[in-house]
């Protein structure tokens, strides 16, 4: 094949694995209105809702393949590693978004993958608008630094995009534990990780819901239904904050309108689900537990990412830092997340706190992404679009 | 403040009472009260969180607001209003310092209050972490009441110091003990995970290595540039450079004077046709006694070091040799090479040929040429530029005769930056290389000699990077077990009649309560004995020793 038939070929891949994700996400969704996740994590489906977990899981392993070979494709037909502007970048988060929800989430906490997926989507959507034709590079680019600091970046990204999901879903999941435990008329269990802290004010903030229910006692354990869990929480709210925010980081972005009004839909459905979803969700702690998790996993890689970025300016620009705009945007997103780790383990802090902070560090992550590459003016620019 | 306490509780029992004689209640905090009170609060991890924020929305403004040591262009465009937010906002900016952030004086008081902060923290951790790692690990009391427990049978012929022996050589990667008293049952004491505490030290410690690196590296640093074209060469002189940078410390005794030659420079482009692929300068270095030379190939993304400086490609460009002549006589008004930059597709340069006498009668007029370079372009008949190639195919120069009494050339200001009027334009013309062209009718001659390519270079001296790579790597070696490793203790004690092997972690219980089973397991296997089923706990808790250090 020629490069350019390579190319087209990795194009309409990525279209494909595009759908495939979708029908995936949609199978994923589908699984989780009818399994139900009890308070100590054991998750029990109805004999539909597991078929259409192996379906959506087959699904999702498909996608994954067309799309890792779409990004291989890319690679050949550019002539060298496919990581080498946004539109290659996105699809590589993605990728990784997919393959962490498949190698982390999948085993325990499976029903949270179908956001994971939905987070994908979102990524691939903006690859989209942000395309280029495979080319080579500007020879500023051309150094094994950058396929160091690249992929170091593009994979702490796409585990902090899974943290990102699990820090979201528990602030929704504990918000609907705190207000059903205020009402009194629950008694059950389901009692959010800023409380289970509580109990145990000399852990670290890594405890399962299982300690926190030591007091209470496994057989009082129980679920409120799923309609009182729902209830106690705005149904308003879900769809309208993500419509209004995508719809303004979009227009102020790429002052598109008809592409802001489709991602805001996107993204206002993906909220009402997750309102659908909170009775089905793991408890709180264990949400928590695993934004933690992924977040301390990705860091590490971020400041190492970090640390081979500067080294490539020394070598390209030579300077280690200058303050660029894309090294300032990667600083403060570096401080958030070591904020949060730090907040995690601070009394006070954990729980709700924290997890906002995390909301907050990641919101600097795509700030850092999309903003710096596309707005402001930098030595970074080139690499953008 | 001690004795004003009875009294203020006297004042509540008794309203009516009379105030008894004694000191006043001092109305203002001491000065070492306060900083007492600042400096408790400042160790606080809550203040370290709100610093850290500080810090974020600090560095975020800095992102967005054009900041002055980076890019001082777009700062000159802000300021005068042409872009940004206009010359009011930004009068305001700039009275807030925010066109220079990292260089303000508040992100220094915040640098400072986050240091200070970090030391507080760490001081009592070190501490802390010296006497605890010293200790050996202690004996654990109530093991039956904790959640982690497991129940083995006592293997048969062996006495309770061979088993713990052999649970001992188990443990090989832990730290162990065992413990006999009179009273109680023989145990080994189990403990691991010191090295989270000492990562999460060692990467918090990083941040001073980085920031002596940082101000060290800051002070004695140097950075120039010089643009020169093939042939030309520059010396490590303070004056040899075309503009410099230098850190308070720097020692101009440090300029050696080495000569720098540029022999050649090469550039070529992608099949696209005007992105450069690869540009390369060949230069050779001397050093200033003549007794060593180097010849080197400098690239991008491929710096050469010679002599302590690091030389780096930044720039490029044409240079046309350009000479003017008078038509009258034939002497020579001006030949050399310029520096053309480009400008959207076109190279640009002006010349400064001759700078007029106002004093003369009659007064002699300033001339000045301004060149626009193409090297392989057409005209289209609507008037358009059709851009060939990036490469001198057809090299030609638009030349433009500047006569004027004043063109500003005497004046302290870059060339580039002149504004010229169009009055003063005398004579155009397209000259190709080798034919002399006559201007102004047959006033002036001019001719394009040569043309050749010059090359831009940056060259520093950045000492102490040791040190910020060796904080680099203090962040990264620290990170990993702070985040991963975990505290636990185990404790195997043998029984009269089956042994108990129990732990409990101070971190990260989730992944400890994961690997406890397999623990028991491992045990097991090495003594060759199996579980026996134990009675489930009465009460867990986290730590038999009551409270964990």
């Amino acid at each position: 094949m020629t490069d350019l038939a390579l190319a087209e070929t990795s194009n309409s891949l990525f279209n494909v694995a595009f759908f495939v994700y979708l029908i995936a996400m949609i199978a994923y969704f589908f699984r989780l209105a009818f399994t139900r996740v009890s308070a100590d994590g054991v998750q029990t489906s109805t004999a539909a809702g597991r078929r259409v977990g192996h379906f959506g899981l087959a699904v999702l392993v498909g996608g994954f393949a067309v799309h890792l070979t779409s990004f291989v494709m890319r690679g050949v037909a550019a002539g060298r590693v496919p990581w080498g502007n946004m539109y290659e970048y996105g699809s590589g988060i993605a990728l990784l978004a997919i393959a962490t929800a498949l190698v982390v989430v999948q085993r325990r906490y499976g029903h949270l993958v179908g956001f994971v997926i939905a987070g994908s989507l979102l990524m691939m959507t903006t690859s989209l608008l942000l395309f280029t034709d495979a080319g080579p590079l500007v020879p500023a680019l051309e150094s094994y630094w950058l396929q160091i600091h690249v992929s170091a970046m593009m994979f702490s990204s796409s585990v902090f995009i899974v943290g990102f999901v699990a820090t979201a879903l528990y602030l929704v999941k504990d918000r609907a534990e705190t207000k059903l435990a205020r009402t009194g008329s629950f008694t059950g269990s389901t009692v959010g990780a800023a409380r289970s802290a509580t109990v145990t004010p000399t852990g670290e903030g890594d405890v399962e819901g299982r300690v926190a229910d030591a007091d209470v006692g496994v057989e009082d354990v129980q679920i409120a239904s799923a309609t009182a869990q729902r209830d106690v929480l705005n149904p308003v709210l879900f769809p309208v904050v993500p419509f209004v925010g995508v719809l303004l980081f979009v227009l102020v972005v790429w002052r598109a309108p008809v592409p802001a009004m489709l991602a805001a839909s996107v993204a206002a459905l993906i909220g009402s689900s997750v309102w659908y979803a909170v009775p089905y969700l793991p408890p709180a702690a264990k949400l928590d537990n695993l934004a933690y998790r992924t977040t301390a996993f990705a860091f590490p890689l971020i400041t190492f990412g970090i640390m081979c970025g500067a080294i490539w300016a020394e070598e390209a620009w030579g300077r280690y830092w200058g303050w660029d705009p894309k090294e300032t945007g990667s600083f403060v997103t570096w401080v958030l997340y070591a904020s949060y780790l730090h907040a995690r383990s601070t009394y006070g802090w954990r729980g709700r706190r924290a997890a906002w902070v995390g909301v907050t560090a990641f919101t600097a992550l795509l700030i850092t992404y999309y903003a710096v590459n596309l707005f402001v003016v930098g030595l970074h620019s080139y690499a953008g679009v | 403040m001690t004795d004003t306490v009875p009294a203020r509780a006297a004042d509540d029992e008794q309203p009516a009472a009379p105030r008894p004689p004694g000191p006043r209640l001092p109305l203002l905090p001491t000065p070492w009260e306060v900083a007492g009170r600042l400096w408790r609060r400042l160790r606080r991890m809550s203040t370290a969180l709100v610093l850290l924020f500080a810090l974020a929305v600090a560095t975020l403004i800095a992102t967005f607001i054009p900041q002055e040591p980076v890019i001082a262009s777009t700062v000159r465009l802000w300021r005068t209003g042409e872009e940004g937010p206009g010359a009011a906002v930004s009068g305001v900016l700039d009275a807030l310092s925010l066109y220079d952030v990292f260089g303000s004086w508040w992100f220094g008081v915040l640098t400072v209050l986050l240091f200070v902060s970090l030391t507080g923290c760490l001081v009592p951790r070190w501490a802390a972490f010296a006497r605890n790692v010293r200790k050996p690990p202690v004996r654990g009391r109530n093991l039956d009441r904790l959640t982690h427990r497991a129940e083995l049978a006592v293997p048969d012929g062996l006495t309770a110091t061979e088993v713990l022996g052999r649970a001992e050589r188990d443990f090989r990667t832990y730290r162990t003990r065992v413990v006999t008293t009179e009273d109680t049952a023989p145990q080994l004491a189990i403990e691991r995970g010191h090295w989270r505490e000492f990562g999460s030290l060692v990467f918090h410690s990083s941040f001073y290595v980085l920031l002596i690196g940082v101000t060290l590296g800051a002070a004695f640093t140097f950075t120039g540039q010089i643009d020169f074209e093939e042939g030309a060469r520059f010396a490590d002189t303070p004056v040899g450079y075309d503009t410099f940078t230098a850190g308070t410390l720097w020692d101009t005794d440090r300029h050696n004077g080495h000569i720098t030659t540029l022999d050649d420079f090469e550039v070529t482009y992608l099949p696209d046709g005007f992105t450069p692929d690869d540009f390369v300068s060949t230069v050779t270095f001397t050093s200033a006694d003549g007794e060593r030379t180097a010849t080197e190939e400098i690239r991008v993304n491929h710096p050469v070091h010679f002599e302590g400086l690091t030389y780096y490609q930044r720039a490029f460009g044409f240079a046309p040799t350009v000479a003017l002549r008078s038509g009258l006589n034939g002497a020579e008004l001006f030949e050399d090479q310029l520096i053309l930059r480009q400008d959207g597709g076109f190279w640009t340069g002006r010349g400064k040929v001759s700078v007029g006498n106002p004093a003369a009668d009659p007064p002699l007029p300033q001339i000045a040429i301004e060149v626009l370079f193409l090297p392989d372009a057409e005209f289209a008949d609507d008037g358009t530029v059709q851009f060939n190639s990036p490469e001198a195919n057809d090299p030609r120069l638009l030349l433009t005769l500047y006569l004027d009494d004043d063109l500003g050339l005497d004046r302290t200001v870059p060339i580039s930056r002149l504004d010229w009027p169009e009055s003063a334009v005398v004579d155009r013309a397209m000259i190709v290389p080798g034919t002399p062209v006559a201007l102004a009718g047959g006033l002036f001659e001019v001719e394009f000699a040569d043309l050749s390519m010059w090359s831009g270079l940056q060259i520093s001296h950045q000492p102490y990077r040791w040190l910020i790579l060796t904080g680099a790597s203090m962040v990264l070696m620290g990170l990993i077990p702070s985040l991963y490793a975990y505290r636990r203790r185990l404790w195997v004690e043998v029984r009269d009649d089956r042994i108990v092997v129990a732990g409990v972690a101070l971190h990260r219980r989730d992944r400890f309560a994961e690997t406890f089973d397999d623990i028991v397991d491992g045990l097991a296997g090495t003594l060759g004995t199996a579980r026996i089923a134990a009675p489930s706990p009465s009460k867990p808790q986290t730590d038999p020793q009551g409270s964990p250090s």
